[in-house]
């Protein structure tokens, strides 16, 4: 028989919009586990209805992000060690994303705003054309690789408080991506980008509270991207009203 | 009666991995105005699949001495003289358009060298420094700058869409269309189309030991060999010597320590902690990956081994700030899951990683079957025996670019969409309800003795004996999952199900894998026979092929044609040295 020190009491969310509640679990704990581990146990050998994400299991895909004791996290790359309290878990799918069941959030608003910021790279150049030759320490390129590790994992747009407070708020992903293309000399829509991201839901609604930094699983920083951005969109309104 | 949900579409792309989103914006490219297009997959879109998880790079020769030529005889010498030699050059060939592109249109920024051109660096293999690459994260920078492109464009968009049958027309001759579990209702829709792609990757996952993402389960070709497709190469499953190995609980066993770490001084360590490499090879862990798994799998089987029954990995000796400076993603990576790779032991096994084997297509990826063409992983011939490193992505990336532009031509050829064979559809529509009718009981039993099965018998080193074993064990383990049931009362995101359909794709095509095995008396590249330990004549050089008609399956050998060059010639000048790499 196990005593209470070598199981883990964990928390489910379950359902859908309309429908919550949470389901409590058993899981046996285990030297070398995740959290995604003791998700898949408890699909595996607990209730077979549970739904959950998972792909590349490595961090290199983001599919498996959800809420672990109220923040978000890869559950694929977290330990369970560090994140137990009082061999206590608590799981739910990533927060101001819609809910499609159980564990697994709706990404779509997530890409639909990536799209909306113009986050895609705009060529200049055709396939049958010399690359760019760009020198790695060329300053705007160094700025733009701050953001470049970026795997659209949604954890900064769950950890951002703005994006809960209001629903068009573009989110830290899509504008640090934004703010990346800018930096990036082979771009060839500087003002279509710097548009999208300073009309209603753009960058000017940040509150630099800094969750997206603070939660990034790859350390990076979207909040001083988005400082980025509010500096070149106001540069640019002045700019344009001079010219009027 | 079932309801099934329709959707017509004019060109249907299957997955979206490096050749799937190639091929949705070459088609958009390439077809007449208003020409629909939809992308379908099993995961969300760009998230799921393999080329994503690609670390290495992608290999192309871009001068600097490199040639396509020299990048063709390394791919042909490295796949043994297996490999469809037109497939092969068209990759090499056409690789160099694609990393332009990549660059160029779609927005990649590779690695630089102080003045500004692209980086190359030789993997193991190449004879020169070839691979372009993003850190050790290529494959994030590729798939991240192709999904945005492609979510930005009018595509129609299935996402957790998981493809489970090919639906001919009523007399055979070409597709009418693929039916989809929709994951997240749990319903079933139809998709019509004039041209379909099939690019759902392969991923040998039914291996205890695996590095592909978890959403990998070989459906594609398992829905070809249904369709009775030929398949060729099947017995080709490329093993990377070094999985982190953490006990059968965890998801993380099973997933790659990079290759770099051996190339840079990494011992591997017996369960005694001695270095045993050089027992195998004079090159030590710098031996080739087969090579490597083989010795690894060896010292296992002498029960030399780790607490999990593997061997080590060691890098403390180059000093743990080396170390950590070096592979700062690999030293994240174990200490996110409580291992210490820089100054530590990190126990780790071979792990299956590619499928070189796939469905028989040209080199425009056209099949047998009209209206259905095969990019990436789950197309065969390219490789041959063996992947280099470098050349996966190159692949995928290179041939869905073709398949766009190939479909994109074809359909202005095309009359209306065809009428799917309503049989082969309630065919189809009742494999995959069958669990739902039976007592619900776990799948996952089963799964891990089919992945104990294919390691124990069709694994890293085979013999008939051992292979002959494992059909039996297959068999067993196919059979059994036809009694195990799975609650039907929520359908909506019912991963057991789909464990259970996953399954289903797995023992399938491991019995194809098995057979194929057992047919190639020699042993090339990633197939090891040890009752057949020499490579046979080159000369003579055959590829196995397999093709199921009804339940059955048949395997045959063809001879493989030396279109552009024979063993023991070359096409490089004979001025050319034999590598153009600086010796380490």
């Amino acid at each position: 028989m196990s005593t209470d020190h070598d199981m883990l009491d964990v928390t489910v969310q379950r359902g859908s919009a309309d429908h919550v509640h949470h389901d409590r679990f058993q899981v046996p704990a285990r030297d070398n586990q995740t959290v995604l581990d003791v998700v898949t146990w408890i699909q595996q050998m607990a209730d077979p209805s549970l739904s959950y994400r998972y792909a590349c299991r490595v961090g290199m895909c983001g599919s498996c992000a959800m809420m672990v004791n109220g923040v978000p996290r890869w559950t694929c790359r977290t330990h369970v060690k560090k994140v137990t309290v009082n061999g206590k878990l608590s799981l739910a799918p990533l927060r101001n994303l819609p809910v499609i069941k159980d564990l697994a959030a709706d990404m779509d608003p997530f890409f639909d705003k990536w799209v909306a910021a113009e986050a895609r790279h705009h060529p200049t150049r055709g396939r049958l054309e010399e690359f760019d030759p760009i020198k790695p320490d060329a300053r705007d390129r160094v700025e733009a690789n701050l953001g470049i590790e970026c795997i659209n994992c949604g954890i900064c747009y769950a950890a951002c408080d703005t994006v809960a407070g209001n629903p068009d708020y573009l989110g830290p992903a899509a504008l640090q991506r934004a703010w990346t293309l800018l930096n990036d000399s082979r771009d060839g829509d500087r003002p279509g980008i710097l548009s999208a991201v300073s009309g209603k839901g753009g960058c000017h609604n940040c509150h630099s509270m800094g969750s997206c930094a603070q939660y990034c699983p790859n350390g990076l920083n979207p909040m001083r991207a988005i400082a980025g951005l509010k500096r070149e969109t106001v540069k640019a309104a002045l700019r344009g009203k001079r010219d009027a | 009666m079932t309801h099934i949900d329709r959707h017509d579409t004019d060109i249907l792309i299957i997955g979206t991995g490096g050749a799937g989103l190639f091929a949705a914006l070459h088609a958009q490219q390439s077809a007449p105005e208003g020409t629909r297009i939809t992308i379908a997959v099993k995961g969300l879109i760009g998230k799921c699949g393999c080329t994503r998880m690609v670390q290495g790079g992608y290999n192309v020769a871009l001068g600097n001495g490199d040639t396509v030529e020299r990048h063709f005889m390394d791919t042909i010498r490295g796949g043994k003289w297996l490999p469809n030699q037109d497939m092969a050059w068209k990759l090499c060939e056409q690789a160099v358009v694609r990393i332009h592109e990549l660059e160029n249109e779609i927005g990649c920024f590779f690695d630089r060298n102080p003045d500004g051109t692209l980086h190359q660096k030789a993997f193991a293999g190449q004879t020169a420094d070839r691979t372009v690459h993003k850190g050790d994260l290529t494959g994030i920078e590729i798939i991240s700058r192709l999904m945005e492109q492609v979510l930005a464009r009018p595509v129609d968009k299935l996402q957790e869409h998981r493809a489970i049958g090919l639906i001919p027309t009523r007399d055979g001759s070409a597709l009418a269309g693929v039916l989809f579990i929709d994951m997240r209702t749990g319903g079933f829709r139809l998709v019509r189309a004039k041209t379909v792609l099939m690019a759902t990757g392969g991923g040998p996952t039914m291996y205890k030991y695996n590095t592909p993402s978890g959403d990998k389960t070989m459906d594609g070709l398992a829905m070809a060999l249904r369709a009775g497709l030929d398949l060729r190469d099947m017995e080709m499953v490329q093993f990377h010597p070094t999985g982190l190995l953490a006990g059968d609980h965890t998801r993380m066993t099973g997933t790659v320590l990079e290759e770099g770490l051996r190339g840079a001084g990494g011992q591997l360590l017996n369960g005694a902690e001695n270095r045993f490499m050089f027992d195998y090879d004079p090159k030590g862990e710098r031996a080739t990956r087969d090579v490597v798994s083989r010795a690894i799998y060896a010292e296992m089987r002498k029960n030399n081994t780790s607490a999990n029954g593997g061997v080590f990995i060691s890098m403390a000796h180059l000093g743990p700030d080396t170390v950590r400076a070096k592979f700062p993603g690999m030293v994240k990576r174990c200490a996110d899951s409580g291992f210490d790779l820089a100054g530590g032991l990190v126990e780790v096994v071979p792990t299956a990683h590619y499928f070189m084997g796939g469905v028989v297509v040209d080199a425009d990826t056209r099949t047998a079957m009209e209206g259905l063409y095969v990019a990436g992983e789950d197309a065969g011939g390219a490789h041959g025996s063996n992947r280099l490193g470098g050349n996966g992505v190159a692949n995928s990336t290179v041939y869905g670019g073709v398949a766009g532009d190939v479909m994109g031509a074809d359909i202005r050829a095309m009359g209306t969409l065809r009428d799917p064979c309503p049989e082969v559809l309630q065919a189809e529509i009742e494999r995959a309800l069958h669990p739902l009718s039976r007592q619900p009981a776990p799948v996952h039993p089963l799964r891990a003795a089919l992945q104990e099965a294919m390691w124990d018998d069709v694994g890293v080193m085979r013999t008939a004996t051992g292979l002959e074993r494992g059909l039996s064990r297959v068999a067993e383990i196919s059979d059994a999952l036809m009694d195990v049931g799975v609650a039907g009362d929520n359908l909506a995101f019912n991963l057991t199900w789909h464990d259970w359909l996953n399954l289903r794709s797995l023992c399938d095509v491991s019995e194809a894998i098995t057979l194929a095995g057992l047919a190639r008396e020699n042993s090339r590249g990633a197939h090891y026979r040890e009752d057949f330990p020499d490579e046979g004549d080159l000369d003579a050089s055959y590829y196995t092929v397999i093709t199921q008609t009804g339940r059955d399956l048949s395997v045959r050998r063809d001879p493989v044609q030396f279109t552009i060059i024979r063993p023991g010639e070359t096409i490089l000048p004979e001025s050319e040295p034999e590598t153009l790499v600086a010796a380490q």
